[in-house]
């Protein structure tokens, strides 16, 4: 019998295998046209229970099992379906139970462990869904029902999982572990199966559960807000429109000014900058290397303004204006070369009376003649006259020049 | 430099808001009570208190409230009410305007991201936004005198971050949050629909489904 359900299994999933095409084109069109097929494909797969016909006429869709089976192993968020019937469980629970007892009472204890067996089977399942449900729950609430566009779909998504979840909530309510006691009795097998570890999967589900409802309830609350928001805009607008001389009431001069009217003013202006702190200088200086780096450049180099027109013409004559001190030592250098006599500068001072005091009279001539280029330099000498200093010697004071030609 | 509760205590005073997108820093301290009552200490010496949008635990955007209303503060606080009125409809059409050229379901709150070039160029290609932007830029409150879409939407960026509803994380990048301002500007609202009855949710579901029908 077991061999028979093997290679039956083995060939039903092989034909799985086989039609993975047009199965995946079914799962997401949803539905296949009588003449994708071959018709031999077809009643195959109608006869091993993958595809059907709804209704005659209609297109060949997928059984909910094999969709079911894709939804889970591709985690298809738009996989919703969730199964939160507890009743009929429980009801399987207790008549494998009530099969076992009997069978081990009558010492039939190969019925009695295949009865078993199935019992687990059953029990695990049982947890497996639930678990399911809670995932697909979370995957939903995870992605924020991103699934669907709009914001009203969202909500409807939402109202959709809290009736979900208040349904499996109620189906574990259900769940009497007083009367499952009772019914596994003392047996320790059939205790540990649906005492035990059912309530271990119970509490931690319903636990699960509490969480995703607060969740579920949190976005409900968040997306109402959003729509909330959306509406107050909008009618606000409506209402302007619809009432353009409305002037919304004087709120703030009630007795007790609403918190959100009451807003202080603001005192804090900014703080002046000390410079003679010197805790700032370092900051201050940077300060004002910034601010000249904020200059433009082309202020400092102004471009070059379009030049004037250029004219050639004769060269306006101009005059220099001459320096009467100069003049005195040019002729004083005439003089000498005239006489050929060295003669004192001071004694040419006073011979010509020039007004200029001894000191810069000497200077001048001085300068004149250090001024002189090379070549007329070399036909003068320049003598100091003067004595060396009473108290420092090396030092030497110079009273007079006298120039004579070398 | 300044500690936090420094820090708290000088944005306060100079009459910004504190959310999450503006000064997260400051947000977290002022989340916590014990730190609240702190500042709220310190403020009492200036007649001032620490006010929030909304109320209890989830309330999130901090501001500056005062604690005793004198003849001056009423002053005060009633200029203030009439400036917020006056700004309602440019800010809600601009908002209506952002919500419906991004084609969200969501009106722009606390921490939205608003990409400026995406918008422009939305309005850009459409000519109804366009006429709402004209429309909406040449309120006086953004006081736009272009004729350009272009130089419209930077005025309009300009002065909503002049007046604190949106921020500018990185200088050099067109990308805007949405800051806790908005969120006291909903409370606004919503305060003005409750006190006058205003209905303003229904009439707006009313008006959609009528137009659906």
């Amino acid at each position: 019998m077991s061999g028979n359900l093997h290679q039956a299994g083995v060939r039903f999933l092989r034909q799985l295998g086989r039609h993975a095409e047009p199965i995946m084109d079914a799962y997401l069109a949803g539905s296949l046209p009588d003449q994708a097929l071959e018709p031999a494909v077809q009643e195959r797969l109608v006869k091993d229970g993958i595809l059907y016909r709804p209704e005659p006429g209609a297109d060949l869709h997928l059984r909910r099992v094999v969709r079911a089976l894709l939804e889970e192993a591709l985690r298809d968020d738009r996989n919703r379906q969730i199964d939160a019937n507890t009743g009929s469980a429980l009801a399987t629970f207790k008549t494998l139970a009530a099969h076992h007892k009997e069978a081990r009472h009558q010492g039939d204890y190969a019925a009695a462990d295949a009865y078993l067996a199935d019992l687990k089977e059953h029990v695990y399942a049982f947890g497996e869904t639930l678990g399911h449900g809670i995932r697909v729950l979370w995957s939903r609430i995870n992605n924020e029902f991103g699934y669907v566009g709009s914001l009203g779909a969202k909500i409807r998504e939402n109202e959709l999982a809290q009736s979900q979840v208040s349904e499996l909530l109620a189906g574990l309510e259900m769940i009497s572990f007083e009367e499952l006691a009772e019914t596994a009795g003392d047996q320790r097998e059939l205790r540990r199966l649906l005492v035990t570890s059912l309530q271990r999967t119970v509490s931690a589900c319903s636990q699960e559960l509490s969480i995703v409802q607060g969740r579920l309830l949190e976005l409900l609350g968040r997306f109402r807000q959003i729509r909330g928001r959306t509406r107050l805009l909008k009618g606000w607008l409506l209402h302007m429109e619809q009432q353009p001389d409305y002037q919304v009431g004087n709120h703030a001069a009630h007795q007790n000014v609403p918190q959100l009217f009451n807003q202080a003013a603001a005192t804090l202006a900014p703080a002046a900058v000390d410079i003679r702190n010197p805790l700032h200088e370092a900051e201050l200086l940077a300060l004002v290397a910034q601010i000249r780096a904020l200059q433009p450049p082309d202020r400092f180099a102004p471009a070059p303004a379009d030049a004037g027109e250029l004219v050639l013409g004769e060269v306006e004559a101009f005059e220099i204006e001459h320096n009467p001190i100069r003049e005195a030592v040019s002729a004083y250098f005439c003089q000498v070369i005239d006489s050929g006599q060295p003669i004192s500068a001071l004694a040419w001072r006073a011979q010509q009376e020039l007004p200029w005091d001894a000191e810069s009279w000497l200077y001048q001539v001085i300068g004149g003649y250090e001024g002189l280029p090379e070549e007329q330099k070399r036909h003068f000498e320049l003598d100091p006259i003067g004595e060396a200093h009473p108290l420092y010697s090396g030092n030497f004071i110079v009273r007079d020049v006298r120039l004579w030609l070398a | 430099m300044l500690s936090t509760k420094g820090q708290v205590i000088e944005r306060l005073l100079k009459g910004d808001f504190i959310c999450r997108t503006t000064d997260e820093d400051g947000w977290r301290f002022l989340k916590s009570p014990a730190n609240r009552e702190q500042v709220d200490d310190y403020l009492a010496t200036l007649n001032r208190m620490v006010a929030t949008v909304g109320s209890g635990a989830d309330s999130d955007v901090f501001f500056c409230g005062y604690r005793q209303l004198g003849e001056d503060e009423r002053k005060v606080v009633g200029q203030q009410f009439r400036d917020v009125c006056n700004a309602l409809t440019p800010l809600v059409e601009w908002l209506v305007l952002v919500q419906e050229a991004g084609a969200q379901d969501a009106p722009l709150t606390e921490g939205s991201a608003l990409r400026l070039n995406e918008l422009q160029s939305i309005v850009e290609d459409t000519p109804a936004f366009r006429e709402q932007l004209a429309r909406v830029s040449h309120y006086r409150l953004f006081g736009s005198t272009s004729a350009s879409v272009d130089g419209q939407i930077k005025q309009v960026f300009k002065r909503l971050c002049e007046l604190g509803y949106l921020v500018r994380p990185n200088p050099d990048k067109q990308i805007y949050l949405g800051t806790g301002k908005l969120d006291y500007l909903y409370e606004v609202i919503r305060f003005i629909d409750e006190t006058e009855s205003l209905d303003l949710e229904q009439r707006a579901e009313s008006a959609s489904q009528g137009s659906l029908l």
